[in-house]
């Protein structure tokens, strides 16, 4: 099936990202707003209802949310 | 307790580190490894404490109807959304969320073939001249085909079938505004290690109700180079759909009779749903300035999975008809019908989804790099790709291009319309006993499932956008994006999409206002003495009054009120009960039929304002008070007016949207310990809009809705005030006077609200040091409407008609608040309130106020509904 073939895919290329270690105190840049992983959290939560009302798949992954968007 | 020390405060990310920095960030940094939840790959920027207001507009073009001319307006959402985190303990984080669209415009009920003409343009004759004035639905004709069912043309002027003509177009429907309201609250818990998160919601529309629940963990480990997420989400749908006065009765619905009833005005749908969902999902850091992430998901969905405005049309061709249409003597003849479209009742989703973020050390710029395919088993496949480049500017500024897109497979029931190879209804003739007889279409004979919703096609999206945040103040940043997404069908991966008919773009504008609560209460911790004194400058006036004190020179102050009034119950003339009778006799005589037909059961008007204020000087303040309306009203039949489908429009009607903006100055006229005085003087801009309209209905224009449902007043508006507060130990009182002047005669549709004149007194004790009751007296004078609407042309019958207002002779279904006569009055009050200044917690100094305001009298102009009372809610914070 295609979903365990971009599965297997993804976890691969993550596994073998992971390696370099990088201790607590170089973890400075990290910690930037804009290197966050949801970087603009206020404006995402509207685009993706955009997104989820007029596309099949919902967009984002934790799908909590209401409503028909029947228009 | 403040919130604990942060890794990077700088709240923006505009911040380039010297080498001074960089080692006593390394310090920092490890002293914050030691606090809880900070600095693991799961929530590697710390989340502080923040709220937020968010206002977008969102509109869409208008679609290619094959070349019919229609003046129905596209789809428009105008949203409002308020977000707030705040830290309860160190370990605790509550946030809640609430958005409120309210939506209109025109949107596809069906798709049928070109050549069925559903689209059907009003012509109309005026004065000589042929004006087009849209389109309008119409979901059942016969058109012409060939023997092997290919769809053929007619000539215009011999109406005999010509070629081939495969094309298919998008029918179009008219929305009145409607209104969505969601709201949710989440609780979490961090421990060093790890973290869960509660949440709870609900949204809320006329026709769709929805709770949900979600359940999320975090497992940091390997020393927080990595975490693991995951979450279970439940959503409960219940669907309560009225149809389309115009379209219901074309619509075959026999597939969901169990679930439709029927009153005298409205025939309804009822349908449940649920959505179960599970997310797996993994962060990893890879090197000091990257971390990537990957996801799965898995979403379960069952019950009615409908649109239920939704319809298929079916075009029923008999391959061996009886008798022959002499136009198309080759060929068959089709009946095009429309069918509430009909999807499986189960569908499993799955997802899995990748992300890469790389931080560019030369530009201290960040890259977002996503992508996700997603699967059902409705055979939808789709791929989105998504990229962000953040890249802050002269450390107050950050701008983030856009990129992203999507591209679906089509869902294997979706169909643009079918051609079902049988009569609709056979006719028979029997030469032995002479009789004709009927033989219905048989059901079988059609698909289980169908829809020819565009969203369930095959295409591509393309959108792109901006967004630019500027730190305006320590902890204050107000944020600006725009984003344009086009639809089509040749941009779908492989580039076989759907045809053009079911291409569509949009754009959407937004702007936000963020307050970091965390840095501000870093702020006021650091200068906490020298503003001590000016929380307790004078106890708060009660929530409902506006312009009561001004703030210290220098300081800022973000607030938020939210204002909600009702009316319902005895209607009133004068200050006495009106009666039924009484109404429809006198309350519209300067109508088309000089009579009432219906009156409001209820009205409901929400108003959500957000106060800016800044304080150049001491003795001056500039205030800025943008606002956000939404307003709802039911009306019924009156006694001894027999109820006209074709004529009454008992539905809810909702309007919202952008509120006027109001701007105002105030300037200290004198302050001493005990006494304080000042004047407001402002004007409010006419942002909000006065041409709010309902649908057409029965093929009649329904007109500007009512005075009262419009968002603004249309005019500039001149709003002075003059307040006295006086305070002595645990006692304080105040006065106000203001009024509102229109300095325009009437609005762009023709009328200007009445002037305005509110006198109030006070008094307060201060029940604890820092929560104080007030009680109010309040009378307000608000003059009728002058002028009165523009006529609205409009269509009526397939007729344009010069007048489809309400009241009008094409449009004779009318209440008494459809007049400017009844508008406006002498109003008493009284106010019981309860202000609070937070002395110390996560909440430490900031304002909340509520107040009921209880009608005592009312002496209205006209025939007006008595008043429940007003609310308003506060929320304020100086910094």
């Amino acid at each position: 099936m295609q979903i365990v073939k971009y599965g297997v895919l993804s976890g691969l290329v993550l596994a073998a990202a992971a390696c370099t270690p990088v201790a607590p105190w170089q973890r400075g840049v990290l910690a930037k707003p804009h290197m966050a992983l949801n970087p603009n959290p206020i404006d995402a939560v509207m685009r993706n209802h955009n997104y989820s009302s007029r596309e099949a798949a919902p967009a984002g992954m934790a799908g909590m949310g209401g409503g028909c968007g029947c228009y | 307790m403040k919130p604990p020390l942060r890794v990077w405060p700088g709240w923006g990310g505009a911040v380039a580190a010297t080498d001074s920095q960089k080692s006593a960030l390394k310090a920092l940094t490890l002293a914050a490894l030691a606090l809880p939840g900070l600095m693991s790959a799961g929530n590697a920027a710390a989340e502080e404490d923040e709220v937020a207001f968010q206002f977008s507009h969102y509109q869409e073009g208008r679609r290619n109807l094959a070349g019919v001319e229609s003046n129905l307006k596209p789809i428009e959402v105008e949203s409002l959304y308020g977000f707030g985190r705040v830290s309860l303990t160190d370990r605790i984080k509550f946030i809640f969320n609430y958005t409120q669209d309210t939506w209109s415009g025109a949107t596809p009920i069906t798709t049928a073939p070109v050549v069925a003409n559903s689209n059907r343009p009003i012509v109309a004759s005026r004065d000589g001249e042929t004006v087009i004035a849209g389109a309008s639905p119409f979901i059942s004709s016969r058109v012409f085909l060939d023997r092997d069912f290919n769809l053929l043309s007619q000539d215009p002027s011999t109406g005999r079938a010509a070629g081939v003509d495969p094309a298919a177009v998008h029918v179009m429907s008219m929305a009145s505004p409607e209104i969505r309201r969601q709201g949710d609250i989440n609780l979490g818990y961090e421990w060093d290690e790890s973290a869960v998160n509660w949440g709870f919601g609900g949204s809320v529309e006329d026709d769709y109700f929805s709770w949900f629940s979600s359940l999320n963990g975090r497992l940091d480990f390997n020393q927080k180079l990595t975490s693991l997420n995951m979450g279970f989400s439940y959503t409960g749908s219940d669907i309560q759909a009225n149809f389309d006065h115009d379209a219901a009765t074309y619509i075959d619905k026999v597939a969901f009779q169990h679930q439709i009833s029927r009153t005298l005005s409205k025939e309804t749908i009822r349908g449940g749903r649920s959505d179960a969902s599970w997310n797996l999902g993994l962060t990893q850091i890879i090197t000091k300035s990257a971390l990537a992430t990957a996801s799965l998901g898995y979403t379960h969905s069952q019950g009615y999975l409908e649109n239920p405005y939704k319809a298929m049309t079916i075009i029923f061709a008999d391959p061996d008809p009886l008798v022959i249409n002499p136009s198309n003597p080759d060929g068959l003849v089709g009946d095009v019908r429309a069918f509430l479209e009909q999807r499986p009742d189960h569908r499993n989703q799955w997802q899995v989804g990748a992300g890469y973020v790389q931080h560019i050390g030369l530009l201290d710029a960040a890259l977002h790099a996503n992508y996700q395919f997603f699967q059902d088993d409705w055979d939808i496949h789709a791929h989105t790709f998504r990229l962000e480049w953040i890249q802050p500017v002269a450390t107050t500024w950050t701008v983030t291009p856009r990129f992203r897109y999507y591209s679906q497979s089509a869902a294997d029931f979706y169909k643009p319309f079918l051609l079902s190879k049988q009569a609709h209804n056979r006719l028979d003739f029997d030469p032995d006993s002479g009789e004709i007889s009927i033989t219905p279409f048989d059901r079988d004979k059609l698909p289980d499932n169908f829809s020819s919703d565009h969203r369930l096609s095959a295409y591509g999206a393309l959108s792109g956008g901006i967004v630019v945040n500027k730190r305006i103040a320590k902890g204050l940043a107000l944020e600006a994006g725009f984003e344009y997404y086009t639809h089509q069908g040749s941009l779908r991966l492989d580039g076989e999409g759907e045809n053009s008919f079911a291409d569509f773009d949009f754009f959407v504008a937004n702007a936000n206002l963020k307050v970091n609560l965390s840095t501000l209460g870093r702020a006021l911790a650091d200068g906490g003495q020298a503003h001590a004194h000016h929380h307790h400058h004078g106890a708060p006036a009660p929530a409902g009054v506006m312009f009561s004190h001004l703030i210290p020179a220098g300081q800022t102050m973000v607030g938020y009120r939210y204002m909600w009034s009702r009316q319902a119950g005895d209607m009133l003339r004068g200050t006495a009960y009106a009666s039924d009778a009484d109404i429809v006799r006198n309350g519209c005589t300067a109508g088309f039929t000089g009579r009432c037909r219906v009156n409001p059961i209820e009205m409901n008007m929400g108003m959500h304002m957000l106060d800016l204020m800044y304080a150049p000087y001491d003795w001056l303040n500039l205030m800025l008070m943008p606002q956000f309306m939404d307003m709802d009203m039911n009306v019924r039949m009156l006694d001894g007016v027999r109820y006209n489908a074709m004529k009454d429009h008992l539905h809810i009607h909702e309007t919202g949207g952008v509120g006027d903006l109001g701007m105002y100055a105030l300037f200290r006229l004198f302050s001493s310990a005990n006494h304080n005085a000042n004047l407001s003087l402002g004007v409010t801009a006419p942002t909000g809009s006065v041409d709010e309209t309902l649908r057409r209905i029965h093929r009649i224009d329904k007109g500007l809705i009512h005075y009262g449902m419009q968002l603004g007043s249309g005019t500039w508006d001149f709003k002075p005030s003059l307040t006295y507060t006086g305070v002595d130990g645990t006692w304080s009182w105040g006065a106000q006077m203001n009024g509102t002047v229109r300095m325009e005669s009437s609005n762009e549709s023709g009328y200007a609200l009445g002037n305005a004149f509110q006198s109030s007194a006070w008094g307060g004790y201060n029940v604890l040091s820092w929560l104080t009751a007030s009680l109010r007296w309040a009378f307000t004078y608000q003059g009728q409407i002058q002028g009165q609407f523009y006529p609205t042309p409009g269509v009526a019958d397939g007729r344009l008609v010069d007048n489809v207002n309400m009241g009008s002779r094409a449009n004779p279904s009318v209440g008494a608040m459809d007049f400017p006569g009844s508008y406006g009055g002498r109003y008493w009050d009284v106010g019981f309130g309860l202000s609070a200044v937070v002395p110390n917690g996560s909440f430490q100094g900031h304002r909340f106020g509520v107040e009921w305001l209880q009608p005592v009298m009312d002496d209205v102009n006209g025939y007006q509904q008595a008043r429940v009372g007003a609310l308003s809610a506060t929320w304020g914070l100086m910094f």
